[in-house]
């Protein structure tokens, strides 16, 4: 399952929050450089608007969490109980 | 008019310093400064992007210098910023670092003058002047003029610590950046601003005069004080005897904490800063101590208050902190 897919099974209510948190591990992150830059750019453009909580916001900040900072990803999302996209950042070693 | 501004230094990957200024303007910031030194990434680069993704908030150097970028250039990089960012862009200009310049093995010769006659070439350039400029530090044959026009005002700003350098940007700057956070320094700046203005015949209301200021912010003073430390150590080790003595500083004390930065001893260096000194160097605290010392800055005359770093333990979270805690309280005024 994409990112995209599994934004859509978050619930609304906790949209806000992730975001929040996925920008913490975005700003964050030692490994930032690992964000390919037009990603970089696609979230800016979406934080301009503030609309990073939206679909289309998370499904980029998930992705960029992916390259940045995976280990923490995958606490954060333990943390707010989203199992299922747990998985998705689940390490690998 | 109180206005608000915000430093970064250009450290950090491009996407987070956007991030970070794209933050200050949803939360009513009024300017952003990047400062400019050849070892962080380039100032114009940085504020084009970040003027790509912003709208209202004023943007420039914070500041450059004449001694490795020629003011021809800086002409031109503004000139071109401005075509981004129509009437936004704002542009501080000062004699640099002499830590900086030391290291790629350039003087700072004649400062007052080399600043005085690039405030000059700027200002020439942007009008796209006709005429040739022979200064005693630059030159420029006539018709050495940007080809293309620029629409806006962009106002010079100077970035000043010493008298000679605050009575120059008095006379001849669209505003000041004062190099200090303290209100007795500040407010010694602010008469050689108006002397420097009185030299120049001009009304010292129409300056706009920011303190520009080691800043950090917290929900508790302990986690506001501790990330100034280190910029406090380098104020201290660069400051003038005459700074030092006004705050009670020891001259021994400064060479030694000089001494340990230059050793890249940075325990000793920093374990040297006390309480007293960040006192002196910087503005920090929680958001209510914050508020209680930028009123009393106002007093002395500023019209403008720029966040220097490091901002607080989390750049994010300090912008937050600044932006919903303390600039209400004079925004609402």
């Amino acid at each position: 399952m994409g990112y995209k897919e599994f934004v859509k099974s978050i619930p609304a209510t906790m949209r806000e929050l992730l975001a929040e948190r996925l920008v913490d591990v975005m700003l964050e992150a030692k490994d930032g450089s690992r964000v390919p830059s037009s990603l970089a750019k696609t979230i800016l453009f979406y934080w301009q608007r503030e609309q990073l909580s939206s679909e289309a916001g998370l499904t980029n900040l998930l992705e960029a969490v992916s390259y940045a900072d995976p280990d923490r990803a995958f606490t954060v999302m333990e943390g707010l109980g989203l199992e299922e996209l747990k998985l998705a950042f689940r390490p690998t070693s | 008019m109180r206005s608000f501004g915000i430093e970064f230094v250009p450290m950090e990957l491009f996407w987070r310093t956007t991030y970070y200024a794209v933050q200050a303007e949803h939360l009513g910031y009024d300017s952003i400064w990047i400062t400019d030194h050849f070892n962080n990434r380039n100032v114009y680069v940085s504020l084009a992007v970040i003027a790509n993704y912003t709208e209202k908030i004023r943007l420039g150097p914070g500041v450059t210098n004449p001694y490795l970028i020629h003011p021809v250039m800086t002409a031109q990089s503004v000139a071109s910023l401005n075509e981004i960012a129509s009437g936004r862009v704002i542009c501080g200009i000062g004699a640099g670092d002499r830590t900086t310049l030391d290291m790629v093995g350039t003087e700072m010769e004649a400062p007052l003058q080399t600043v005085r006659e690039s405030v000059e070439i700027i200002r020439r350039q942007i009008a796209r002047d006709k005429g040739e400029y022979d200064g005693k530090r630059f030159r420029t044959s006539a018709g050495a003029r940007l080809n293309f026009k620029v629409g806006d005002f962009i106002p010079i700003f100077i970035g000043a610590q010493g008298p000679k350098m605050l009575r120059l940007a008095g006379e001849i700057g669209d505003g000041t950046l004062i190099n200090a956070s303290h209100p007795d320094d500040i407010e010694r700046a602010v008469k050689q601003i108006r002397r420097g203005a009185e030299r120049g015949g001009r009304s010292f209301d129409e300056l706009d005069i920011a303190a520009y200021t080691s800043f950090s912010v917290a929900m508790d003073e302990k986690s506001a004080r501790k990330p100034v430390v280190p910029v406090v150590a380098y104020i201290v080790a660069g400051s003038p005897p005459t700074v030092l003595e006004r705050h009670d500083i020891p001259q021994e004390k400064a060479d030694g904490i000089r001494k340990d930065l230059a050793d890249r001893n940075w325990g000793e260096a920093f374990g040297a800063v006390d309480e007293a000194m960040i006192d002196s160097f910087a503005i920090c605290g929680t958001p209510e101590q914050c508020i209680e010392k930028i009123e009393v800055l106002f007093k002395t005359g500023i019209t403008h208050f720029v966040t220097g770093s490091p901002l607080g333990p989390s750049v994010r979270g300090a912008i937050n902190l600044f932006g919903l805690e303390v600039l209400p309280h004079f925004k609402s005024e």
